[in-house]
């Protein structure tokens, strides 16, 4: 062993210069138990690929037709001739891991067919049991390790968690910012929805009917959280599935690539489709994700803290100049986020790039373990969690870090965008988190409403939100409102003639007269605001590309235009990118996006995890906005995309009308429950 | 029997497993034979997959060869590997008892308890021929076991090459032989999970055949 770490340490020293006891982390499993990690990883990644067309879940009851398919083990070509595989070599996925591992260069491309050849599910008990194995000769320490680092993720889990009475204080805001919005602009559109079924005689009960599909999301859930229950896992203690995932995580993260021609991935840093294949791996060994993000900060933190302790022993005067001068040399962040940079300074601090505040979020957290585990112990705990430091690209993803998203700021003189600026909201910046989530308002009646949607959930992702040409979403926006306070349409609705306007849109029937010459009122804003769409949606994919958001998986959530917006960037992505780097996750609610005309298949190719499309069948408003020809195409807003892999979801009762996204998206994506690897939504017609 | 020079294209894909006690020579065996080497190596990780192209009886044939490690840690894994496999060569060392008497008590229970594959065929090797002047397991006791499992057999050297091709191909013939076996193998079957597609031909393969 001894030997071989110091092979180690030597292919990854260029690792941000630092040549720390980073080695150690393997040390806390025995080799066997090392590989079988690495196979589990194997095994969850080609999984998740799968997964990307052919989603798990409740409705598909252990897919035993598919296993059939793919199963008779011999029919499956070799690994090695796909290498569109994310576990084939080119994919730069797994060997780094491997060689973080320290398994045998012999051993991997068996682990590699293993995993690409036959289902997951054939392998991952066999690979458990062998993780399950006892330590042999050192043991004990072993053991201590583990536990020292278990309670280490648990004291950081329990920090994160939400206290009880803020995420209540935050739910009364949110119910204001409701009423608000029902003042401001809903008023037509409910009132003449409830008056038109009051007069159909169906009283729908309104505000609260939200409770019935949160308990059915629940059932729903639980029903396919165990969709995999392996019966192995029970053999494995906790601590030995928490030191798994670390070590697993750590070597996500380790910056092992050699110089590989060859290779398809782009860039260091942390992978979307590693945290995607993590995520299922942690719901095979049934571990809490919270768990696993506060591992990443872990991780993150303590490689800034090496990043940081590193730059203090070189000498340097350590004004924040220097500081800037450095990450810049390093080529961490391009000059538009060194300008980012000062505008930050400005916003509240963001500008340092997150090591400081990332220390003392952990410091205090590793300092309360104290009295848990005694001081040796915590010493093993702060070992455990600091020496994987040396080798991780953390600091290199992550250390532009907020600077980086505000400095593209500057992109949209190039992009023909006259707004396009990130704002971090949340209480999760600067503290060390290694995912990003960007969230998209598209029907904006104030400045406002870019924000406010979002300001309620409580993920632990760093999250920002995108404004973007306001001046225009205001507009049209505006316009449809009015038009929808227009007589016209209060008399429309009040004869309920509403609802069936959208089956009639959709079966591109002959438009009624008066809705033409209604929707003429709109069409020229509406004309404005979706080219700026596409150009947002491709600014935000340079952005992407560029990896100034810190190279950290990405979660995208719009609504309306702001859907659009992502679904633009995903197929701009497209067309510079050959797999699923970038973009762990995205929701689309209410998108004026064409299904038919569309790469649908080409842009669920740019998601890793999860992609969600949430329609509601009678948004006749964005039906009326978006009609033209198109309608006949389809529209995603309000009807499932028949494209394998896409989770399809019917908010219809949640949704009165097109605005009601300001403030139901918030409830919709609680119901997501999008840290779950499966897809979950009661109710949910996904397709096949 | 020759090596194809055409990799992309194949009539048949067949797996084939290797089993056997740890340090019997199922590693040097399947190098002997996809690559006509033989060195000293070191105990095999878990399982290692070689990848060979061969033409038999007028077919191109690919072969997908699994081979696994013999030591007792990695035996939960090997479990998962019999799922499919057309052809399973159990291989003892012909100066060492214990590997061939463990054929009986271990290998080939595990066999019927995992194979899916009922008409799979097996195939009995006695290796280390060339140590003639050690060997405790006679020829005839070897093809006694082999008529008692209804299996083939032969004795081969990984180390002098001697009966190496001979071994994969009365395996592979037979499993021509075989109908149901043989539209497993089928192209036709073939089913590759993202394209319908059959394998690129400008991408070399990346295994160790030729």
């Amino acid at each position: 062993m001894g030997r071989r770490h110091r092979l180690k340490v030597a292919c990854s020293a260029q690792a941000l210069g630092s040549t720390s006891n980073a080695m150690a982390t393997t040390s806390f499993l025995t080799p066997t138990q090392r590989y079988a990690a690495g196979a589990l990883l194997a095994l969850a990644l080609h999984q998740a690929q799968i997964n990307q067309t052919r989603p798990l879940g409740g409705s598909f009851p252990d897919d035993e037709t598919s296993d059939d398919r793919t199963s008779s083990g011999s029919s499956a070509d070799s690994v090695a001739d796909d290498p569109d595989l994310w576990v084939h070599e080119v994919s730069g996925l797994l060997r780094p891991v491997f060689r973080f591992l320290e398994i045998d260069s012999v051993a991997w491309s068996g682990l590699e067919e293993t995993a690409g050849s036959s289902p997951a599910k054939h392998h991952v008990g066999a690979f458990l049991r062998l993780l399950a194995e006892e330590n042999d000769g050192n043991s004990s320490q072993n053991s201590d390790q583990e536990l020292a680092l278990s309670k280490a993720v648990d004291a950081m889990w329990r920090s994160m968690e939400k206290s009880p009475e803020s995420s209540e204080s935050k739910k009364e805001k949110h119910r204001e910012y409701e009423t608000e919005c029902r003042e401001k602009c809903s008023t037509a559109e409910v009132q003449s929805n409830l008056e038109a079924s009051s007069a159909n005689m169906e009283v729908q009960p309104k505000t609260e009917g939200n409770i019935l599909p949160l308990e059915d999301a629940v059932d729903g859930s639980s029903s396919k959280g165990d969709e995999n229950p392996i019966e192995e896992v029970t053999m494995l203690g906790y601590q030995r599935k928490v030191t798994v995932l670390y070590v697993l995580l750590s070597a996500c993260l380790a910056d092992t690539h050699e110089d590989n021609k060859k290779g398809t991935r782009k860039r260091k840093g942390y992978d979307a489709r590693h945290r995607v294949a993590l995520r299922l791996l942690a719901t095979w060994l049934d571990v809490k994700w919270i768990k696993m993000e506060a591992m990443e900060t872990m991780v993150a933190c303590s490689a800034m803290a090496l990043a940081k302790k590193e730059e203090s022993s070189e000498e340097q005067p350590q004004s924040s100049n220097t500081k800037w001068a450095k990450w810049k040399r390093g080529g961490i962040i391009g000059a538009a986020a060194l300008t980012g940079g000062t505008l930050l300074a400005v916003t509240g601090g963001l500008a340092a790039p997150a090591i400081a505040a990332g220390l003392s979020a952990l410091a205090p957290t590793l300092g309360t373990l104290i009295p848990v585990i005694g001081a040796s112990g915590f010493a093993a705990a702060a070992g455990a969690a600091g020496t994987v430091a040396g080798s991780v690209a953390v600091a290199a993803s992550f250390g532009a870090a907020g600077a980086g998203l505000t400095g593209s700021k500057m992109a949209r003189r190039t992009g023909n965008v006259d707004e396009f600026e990130f704002r971090a909201i949340g209480e999760n910046h600067n503290q060390g988190r290694l995912a990003v989530e960007i969230m998209i308002s598209g029907l904006v009646f104030d400045e406002e409403d870019f924000v406010r949607p979002w300001e309620v959930q409580s993920d632990n992702l760093e999250r920002y939100v995108l404004q973007w040409e306001s001046k225009n979403l205001i507009a049209v926006s505006t316009a449809i409102q009015d038009w929808l306070t227009s007589r016209l349409a209060i008399e429309l609705m009040t004869r309920g003639a509403m609802m069936t306007v959208l089956s009639t849109l959709m079966a591109a029937l002959a438009w009624p007269a008066t809705l033409i010459a209604a929707a003429d009122f709109i069409d020229s804003k509406w004309t404005i605001a979706v080219d700026r769409s596409d150009k947002a949606g491709k600014l935000l994919a340079e952005v992407l590309l560029k990896g100034v958001h810190g190279n950290r998986p990405v979660t995208l959530v719009g609504y309306s235009l702001g859907a659009r917006v992502i679904f633009k960037c995903l197929q701009f992505l497209a067309e510079n990118e050959n797999n699923a780097e970038l973009v762990e996750r995205v929701v689309l609610l209410g998108a004026p996006i064409s299904i038919k005309d569309e790469k649908w298949g080409a842009a669920r190719k740019m998601v890793a995890g999860r992609l969600v499309n949430a329609y509601s069948t009678n948004d006749w408003t964005l039906g009326l906005a978006f009609r033209a020809s198109l309608l006949s195409q389809g529209l995603a807003g309000i009807q499932p995309v028949d494209v394998p892999g896409i989770e399809n979801v019917d908010v219809t009762d949640l949704i009165e009308g097109h605005s009601s996204y300001l403030w139901a998206t918030q409830h919709i994506i609680e119901l997501l429950d999008l840290d779950t690897y499966y897809p979950v939504f009661r109710g949910s017609k996904r397709i096949e | 029997m020759e090596t194809s020079s055409n990799q992309a294209e194949f009539d048949y894909l067949f797996k084939l497993l290797m089993i056997g006690d740890s340090g019997v020579g199922k590693s040097s065996l399947l190098l002997s034979f996809t690559s006509d080497t033989f060195e000293d190596l070191s105990p095999t990780i878990g399982v290692d997959f070689k990848v060979k192209y061969v033409n038999v009886g007028g077919k191109k044939l690919k072969l997908a060869i699994w081979d696994t490690a013999g030591q007792e840690r990695f035996r939960t894994l090997t479990s998962s590997y019999y799922r499919g496999a057309q052809g399973i060569i159990m291989v003892y060392d012909v100066t060492r008892r214990e590997t061939f008497t463990n054929l009986s008590e271990i290998w080939a229970k595990e066999i019927e308890l995992y194979s899916t594959n009922q008409d799979c065929i097996k195939m009995l090797v006695g290796n280390k021929v060339d140590k003639e002047s050690d060997r405790v397991v006679t020829k005839k006791e070897g093809i006694n076991f082999a008529r008692e499992c209804g299996c083939l057999f032969i004795e081969c050297s990984a180390k002098t090459r001697v009966n190496v091709q001979q071994c994969f191909e009365e395996l592979v013939l037979k499993i021509l032989d075989t109908p149901s076996l043989l539209a497993d193998g089928s192209r036709g079957v073939k089913k590759n999970i993202f394209k319908e597609r059959p394998p690129q031909s400008d991408i070399a393969s990346t295994s160790s055949c030729c």
